[in-house]
């Protein structure tokens, strides 16, 4: 809204001279010469009127400004009536000029309003529909990340700036005994039992210490089994490069662990199974260079255990690169028409002086009309020594030890046994009888070995001639170890 | 001479042969027992003036042996020297704990051990003097 010309003529003027009067009054307020010379009764009374011209001129305007107001108002309310009255089919209403320009102004900032309205909603749904996406993508990444690590068999736990519970995996759930859905943000040390506190400590440590990654080897009772678990534990980093958790991941090494102990005890065993005879060949050989067998008798004891000792090791020997070798695919093998009873004849005399020397008795058998096999002769010898030097070990002294041989024509097949009176095979151990490494635990203290022998035959018996190993045994009792084997067709012996 | 006995202790009969016969030989009087516990038995028994023991036996080892001896106020200040197959030494710390006077390891030399025996009993022999 603008005031005419005519308004501005009367108004201008009295705005002046109440102007004038006022900075009059200033100027005697702040105390210049000016002001105190012109501070008279007159000045006094023609500040009075113009300030009460400035209020009535107040009150004009005001009432002036209600006015056009109050008209623009009706004419927009006109305006609307009227548009009302053409959208029912009345076309014949104008409006005037004053009305129109108004109206566009308005329809102008409001449609300028509208443009900035939509273009922010146009924005906004824009950033609305980015962030849907950066959802979704977030859902389907965590959905990933919780598919792998639910995946994995080892145990995985993580855990955030507080020692709470953040995710875990069924492997860790099953671990620890709990139920991760029901398990969230719950501290560790709740969840973890007190005997399993190790764990709980050494997390929330290397978190902590701020470390990338610490690692220790942590054992649980599990069921009244001991395990390991090599546990790795990872800080986990914010944006900040501040640590607000950390991840463990808990992989059983309880069987890598056993093997590692096997194989130590092989070791310690070999040494000890190696240096025995070794120690044997050296004392004699120094006695005999030294002069210290008196007679002709003597010499020729000290000769033959020099041999027998020399053979123990050989075996012995044969028995572990054998043992690689049939594991490795590389050993060569030489296979033969046989007689097994002329085989263990010959083992039977080689094992004659060690049975001797424990006070046991060897008992061999009765020859067998047909008992031809095809097989390698070496390692076929090396099954009947190693059956009949463990049943010689763990016999008491004055015990004995007895093969035989038996032909089942019917399902062509031989099957070698041998007996013996010896201390026998706990039950919850004959499980693992055959396994490499393995030893008796009740008979460790019996006789020395390497725990290859039986593993060897079983090997070279069922791997290379497709036979079968069977034992039976009782504590205190003895126990009796044999095999079988595919029996040699007479047309085959012909041919060779 | 004749007062000077040795038990010697050993699974090995190879063994125990050639050290008897090495050390009549040279003297002495030896007794034999093929385990650790049949060894303690002889020990108390007899009364050995030095013990010639193997470490790993079935029954009762050396070490456990030698523990034996040590509880036993006849035996307590035995000397003992230990044989051994292991690739590993056993530890100082518990030699010096057992008391045990020297180790060898298998193989060894009848002719070392011999000397070994001979330096053992002449320092047992120079304290008991003073």
């Amino acid at each position: 809204m603008k005031l005419g010309r005519s308004s501005y003529a009367v108004v201008a003027p009295i705005v002046a001279y109440g102007l004038l009067i006022a900075a009059l009054a200033e100027g005697r307020n702040s105390g210049t010469e000016e002001g105190l010379y012109f501070a008279g009764p007159v000045q006094r009374a023609s500040v009075a009127l113009g300030c009460g011209v400035l209020v009535a001129m107040g009150v004009i305007l005001l009432g002036w400004y209600g006015f056009r107001l109050a008209g623009a108002i009706a004419s927009i309310a006109r305006l609307f009536e009227d548009c009302r009255g053409r959208d029912g089919g009345d076309s014949s209403g104008t409006f005037s000029l004053l009305k129109v320009t108004e109206i566009d102004k308005l329809c102008t900032l409001v449609g300028e309003h509208l443009d900035v309205c939509a273009k922010r909603a146009a924005e906004d749904k824009k950033q609305i529909q980015d962030l849907r996406i950066h959802v979704q993508l977030s859902q389907k990444r965590e959905k990933n990340t919780e598919a792998i690590i639910y995946s994995i068999r080892d145990a995985v736990i993580v855990s955030d700036e507080y020692d709470k519970l953040l995710m875990a995996n069924e492997a860790a759930g099953r671990l620890f005994n709990f139920d991760f859905k029901n398990s969230q943000r719950r501290p560790l040390s709740e969840l973890i039992g007190r005997d399993r506190s190790e764990f709980a400590d050494f997390l929330s440590h290397s978190r902590q210490s701020r470390n990338q990654a610490t690692r220790r080897e942590i054992e649980f009772s599990e069921q009244g089994e001991r395990k390991t678990f090599d546990c790795i534990v990872s800080c986990v980093y914010d944006q900040d490069q501040q640590v607000c958790g950390g991840v463990a991941v808990l992989h059983d090494v309880t069987r890598e662990k056993q093997i590692q102990q096997m194989k130590n005890d092989f070791v310690s065993h070999v040494s000890h199974e190696l240096k025995t005879p070794l120690a044997s060949i050296t004392a004699y050989s120094e006695m005999l260079a030294d002069g210290e067998a008196n007679d002709e008798r003597t010499r020729r004891e000290f000769y033959s255990i020099i041999q027998n000792q020399a053979q123990r090791l050989n075996r012995l020997i044969e028995d572990i690169l054998n043992t690689s070798r049939i594991e490795s695919g590389l050993i060569k093998v030489n296979k033969e028409l046989v007689s097994l009873t002329m085989l263990i004849e010959e083992q039977l005399q080689m094992m004659r002086s060690y049975a001797e020397e424990k006070n046991i008795k060897l008992i061999g058998q009765t020859p067998i009309v047909f008992d031809r096999v095809y097989v390698d002769r070496d390692m076929m010898s090396q099954v009947i020594v190693n059956l009949l030097s463990n049943g010689v070990k763990y016999t008491p002294s004055g015990g004995s030890v007895k093969i035989e041989t038996a032909v089942d024509e019917a399902a062509s097949l031989v099957r070698v046994t041998v007996t013996d009176t010896g201390v026998g095979i706990p039950e919850d151990e004959m499980g693992r009888i055959f396994e490499k490494f393995y030893r008796v635990g009740a008979n460790k203290k019996q006789a020395e070995g390497t725990g290859l022998g039986l593993n060897l035959v079983k090997q070279i018996v069922e791997k290379v001639h497709e036979g079968r190993v069977f034992f039976t045994s009782q504590v205190g009792a003895g126990s009796t170890f044999g095999f079988e084997l595919p029996l040699a067709t007479r047309e085959s012996v012909e041919i060779a | 001479m004749a007062d000077r006995k040795v038990l010697v202790v050993d699974d090995e009969i190879h063994i125990v042969h050639v050290v008897a016969i090495k050390l009549r030989n040279n003297g002495f009087e030896v007794i034999a027992a093929d385990n650790g516990a049949e060894g303690l038995k002889l020990a108390l028994a007899e009364r050995p003036d030095i013990i010639v023991t193997d470490y790993q036996m079935p029954v009762m080892t050396g070490i456990e042996l030698v523990e034996q001896l040590r509880q036993n106020e006849d035996t307590k200040d035995t000397p003992v020297i230990m044989l051994t197959a292991r690739s590993f030494a056993i530890p100082q710390q518990q030699q010096d704990d057992l008391r045990i006077s020297g180790c060898l390891s298998k193989p060894f030399s009848p002719k070392e051990l011999l000397g070994n025996i001979e330096d053992i009993l002449y320092q047992k022999q120079l304290i008991a003097g003073k």
